[in-house]
């Protein structure tokens, strides 16, 4: 019998399917053995606790559509949890919810809106994320200057651990310190400690008005003072981004700033933040603004080459500058650039042919690790390992993340991360 | 009291902080026999106060080197019995390291080392246009080191987010004596989990954090406080789901119950509240100075439409302060009718706090005692005050039943045992009440990757293995 068809037999039929040619796993660098799509937590368990006695490494991923940057080297299956669907509870009156982990934010936010509500995140391609991915990767988006992070709207979930047991962490109130913060160290492991199965969130209200701001220039190096101003500026705008070449035309840069709150609040704070930074912002037309953000918020996260620059926000205009200087002036190789301003992180998104990718990772860690801050991989072909392009951690949180990588997933199953 | 340390630690431990800094006279070890929850006293072997980073890491490898446990301390403000001396530990201190290192106003970021009083970082921020959101109601007295071991909230959490959101990154001692930094603002590492996360709110059970990085925010522009007064606290409930159901963002939401307001107005601490009211409800908002009037109004309009008595406004900061003196001041007040009080706090979903309240007065009234209630209600986070007399051994085993009913009611409504307490010596035995034996094993697999030989604050958090039932 081979291994899979021992995985068939504790899955109910269709749960398990071959999917050697579709090429959809490219990215992992090897063909799955098999695509596993269980419908509950227990079946969750029931394929974990298979893999970890087989020793077979499992990777777990949401909607699958966002290739990261992490490869397999040894045999592994892949566990999708897009078959768990479904809100299990909602009191809009609590501002919580819990869902299951398949469950996409654009099927979410039709719940939510029913009741004047949101989660206020803003990753790239937000609408087909789902819950269970989006903890797991950790990603918030530049609304996390306006609400904080993703971290801190997870109240709870449901993990299936590495060897199968379920834990229940967290629970389902705003203000919880029973136990250690478990919680933490899950949200943006990326699936090495668990599976997550079902979230639970906070909610917050929809903004009476949100109101879209905009400054452009020929080059992002010119906004800088600006984006830097605004985000030092007495008010708070929610988010703050600054991108390159700018849509609707891919042409110069944009910064980007969103104000919520009541009609009459946003107008102050406008006239707050030109006054603090010197400028005079464009009102993106309310008719124009969905398309406008979505374009802000995809912007580079699809090119073939995703890299991730942090610095501390004062940083930014050196970490810009060398960005520039890999780009040239234009043309083919012009990086797509994607700033957080208040985070200091910056996305560069760039094609992965006629670029000498592997040079310009190493070029831009060096000034990321020059300035105290690091570079990520985000996305990579399946051609290009770009293995070293990344900060790496330190020695200490090595060792920490590894003990705990052990606690969670004893077999080391989880990405056959610590075999 | 525990055995004395050995003469050749003492002497090791004051070469390494100097010998006016490492205490072993009992009278002078008196102070450090509780913290601020007083019911459980133990006197420390010794304790040590270091003044920096490496002192903290030698003596802590000191102590860990002849098994001796160590007892992180901070202001000694806790409520959980935190800070309490067991399994013959030494209690390290941090009041000789108040010192805040960098204001970094561009980046937004302090960094600090864990004895600085709370507010003493919104008074250095201030002139900068920032300060420092969780304001636990210590915030006075408390330590930001003691904050990031409790994870402390405060009452503008309910906009603002507890301690966790404003922690970035950490300079921690951990077992023998070992140094580490976790994360740090402007460096997001592939791969790295969050640690500065799970080190936060871990009760000093993993080491101690002797540099904290926090982010600041931009002082709001104004501010508005309300004060409702009302005959019913079912009406106080319905007014503070009306309130944050319009979509308002309050950033505070405070509730007083009757027992709470005729003791504050009986004591010098008088607010000016009605002594028949049956619930006082403070609401705060600020931001732009442009919109505050307006939510305000809706604010108050919710009030009045709830069946509020009276709904008073305030400006200007002495009519704010007057607002909230009587929340403020429920503790010190309810000090001066009874000669013991638990403060209990457990958190449960905000529309379950009418049906929860109604029970607490139940399991007061059947046990015999005085139960008073100080809660956060926009975010469910109650306080119930139980005034007691600890002479009275009947009375005080009444307490105990009571909080054990009153912590799995709370349970039960899909709330849990702690707010923002913590869970010290105080909850270990209710933490079975909100985790399996499952959770509890991998909390108790996690601290054992980074304290394995259990040498930091013994007997706190985790419940014993035998209390935790399969």
């Amino acid at each position: 019998m081979t291994l899979t068809a021992s995985l068939t037999r504790v899955m109910p039929p269709g749960a398990v399917a071959a999917d050697r040619e579709s090429g959809a796993w490219a990215w992992l660098g090897a063909v799955p053995e098999a695509v596993v799509r269980p419908r509950s937590t227990a079946e969750v368990a029931s394929v974990l606790s298979w893999a970890s006695a087989q020793g077979m490494g499992v990777v777990p991923v949401g909607s699958g559509r966002h290739a990261l940057a992490d490869r397999v080297d040894a045999p592994f299956v892949v566990l999708s949890t897009e078959r768990m669907t479904g809100i299990q509870a909602y009191e809009p009156a609590d501002l919580t919810f819990t869902a299951l982990a398949g469950t996409t934010l654009r099927e979410l936010d039709g719940v939510l809106a029913a009741h004047a509500q949101w989660i206020p995140v803003d990753p790239p391609r937000r609408p087909e994320r789902t819950l269970g991915g989006l903890a797991a990767a950790g990603l918030s988006g530049p609304l996390w200057m306006g609400y904080g992070e993703i971290r801190n709207h997870v109240l709870g979930m449901t993990l299936v651990r590495g060897d199968g047991q379920v834990l229940r962490l967290g629970g389902g109130v705003v203000k919880n310190v029973a136990g250690f913060d478990l919680l933490k160290p899950v949200v943006g492991s990326r699936g090495t400690l668990g599976v997550v199965t079902s979230v639970c969130m906070r909610t917050f209200p929809v903004p009476a008005t949100d109101r879209v701001l905009a400054l452009r220039a020929e080059r992002t190096s010119a906004l800088v003072p600006a984006a830097r101003a605004v985000c030092t500026a007495p008010v708070l705008p929610v988010s703050v981004v600054l991108l390159a070449p700018a849509p609707p035309r891919a042409a110069g840069a944009a910064l980007v700033v969103r104000l919520h709150g009541a009609a009459d609040t946003v107008a102050a704070d406008q006239a707050s933040l030109e006054e603090h930074a010197g400028v005079s912002f464009d009102r993106v037309e309310p008719t124009r603004a969905d398309a406008l953000l979505a374009a802000v918020r995809d912007h580079g996260a699809q090119a073939p080459v995703v890299l991730r620059m942090s610095v501390l926000p004062s940083r930014l205009s050196e970490a810009l500058a060398a960005i520039e200087a890999v780009g040239g002036p234009g043309g083919e190789g012009t990086p797509l650039v994607h700033v957080d301003a208040y985070a200091g992180r910056v996305r560069v998104g760039l094609p992965a042919k006629g670029t000498d990718v592997a040079g310009i990772a190493a070029s831009l860690r060096a000034t990321a690790e020059t300035l105290g801050g690091a570079l990520g991989v985000e996305r990579r072909p399946a051609g290009l390992p770009l293995d070293g392009a990344a900060t790496a951690p330190s020695d200490d949180e090595r060792a920490l993340g590894l003990g705990l990588r052990r606690v969670f997933d004893p077999e080391g199953v989880l990405w056959h991360r610590h075999r | 009291m525990t055995q004395p340390l050995p003469t050749s630690l003492v002497r090791a431990l004051s070469d390494a902080v100097g010998p006016s800094h490492v205490i072993t006279d009992p009278n002078r070890l008196l102070v450090y026999e509780s913290d601020g929850l007083t019911a459980y006293r133990l006197r420390p072997r010794a304790v040590v106060l270091p003044a920096t980073t490496e002192e903290v890491a030698e003596v802590v490898r000191l102590l860990h080197a002849e098994e001796v446990p160590v007892v992180p301390r901070g202001a000694g403000t806790g409520l959980s019995g935190g800070a309490l001396s067991l399994g013959g530990g030494v209690i390290v201190g941090t009041a000789r390291m108040s010192r805040i290192l960098d204001i970094d106003v561009e980046n937004r970021l302090a960094r600090v080392q864990p004895g600085v009083i709370n507010a003493r970082l919104t008074e250095a921020a201030r002139p900068h246009g920032l300060y420092y959101a969780p304001d636990p109601s210590s915030q006075s007295t408390c330590t930001l080191g003691g904050n990031v071991a409790e994870n402390s909230g405060g009452p503008h959490c309910l906009k603002y987010g507890v301690t966790s959101r404003y922690v970035t990154g950490l300079r921690v001692v951990l077992a023998g004596g070992r140094l580490a930094w976790l994360g740090g603002a402007g460096r997001e590492v592939d791969g790295a989990l969050d640690l500065t996360g799970l080190f936060v709110g871990s009760e000093g059970c993993f080491g101690i954090a002797t540099e904290i990085e926090l982010r600041l925010l931009p002082v709001a522009q104004g501010v508005r406080t309300l004060l409702g007064i009302f005959d019913t606290m079912e009406a106080a409930g319905h007014a503070v789901t009306a309130i944050i159901g319009s979509g308002l963002m309050p950033a505070a939401v405070e509730i007083v119950d009757a027992a709470t307001i005729r003791a504050v107005e009986a004591s010098v601490f008088a607010a000016g509240y009605p002594p028949d009211a049956a619930a006082a409800l403070v609401i705060e908002f600020d931001g732009t100075e442009a919109g505050l009037d307006a939510d305000a109004d809706r604010a108050e309009a919710c009030c009045r439409a709830a069946g509020a008595r009276d709904v008073r406004r305030a400006q200007e900061e002495a009519q704010r302060a007057a607002l909230w003196k009587g929340r403020k001041k429920a503790f010190g007040a309810m000090g001066r009718i009874a000669p013991d009080l638990l403060v209990q706090d457990a958190t449960v979903p905000r529309t379950k706090l009418p049906e929860v309240l109604a029970h607490i007065t139940e399991i007061g009234a059947r046990y015999d005692l005085e139960i008073a209630n100080v809660f956060h209600a926009g975010d469910g986070n109650l306080h119930p005050n139980i005034l007691f007399d600890r002479q009275d051994a009947d009375e005080l085993a009444r307490v105990e039943s009571a909080s054990r009913e009153i912590m799995r009611l709370c349970v039960d409504a899909g709330g849990t045992i702690t707010g923002e307490h913590g869970v010290g010596i105080d909850k270990r035995g209710y933490m079975t009440l909100v985790h399996g034996p499952d959770e509890l094993a991998t909390m108790a697999a996690v601290k054992a990757v980074l304290d394995p030989r259990g040498l930091f604050n013994p007997g706190k958090m985790l419940p014993d293995p035998e209390e935790v039932a399969v």
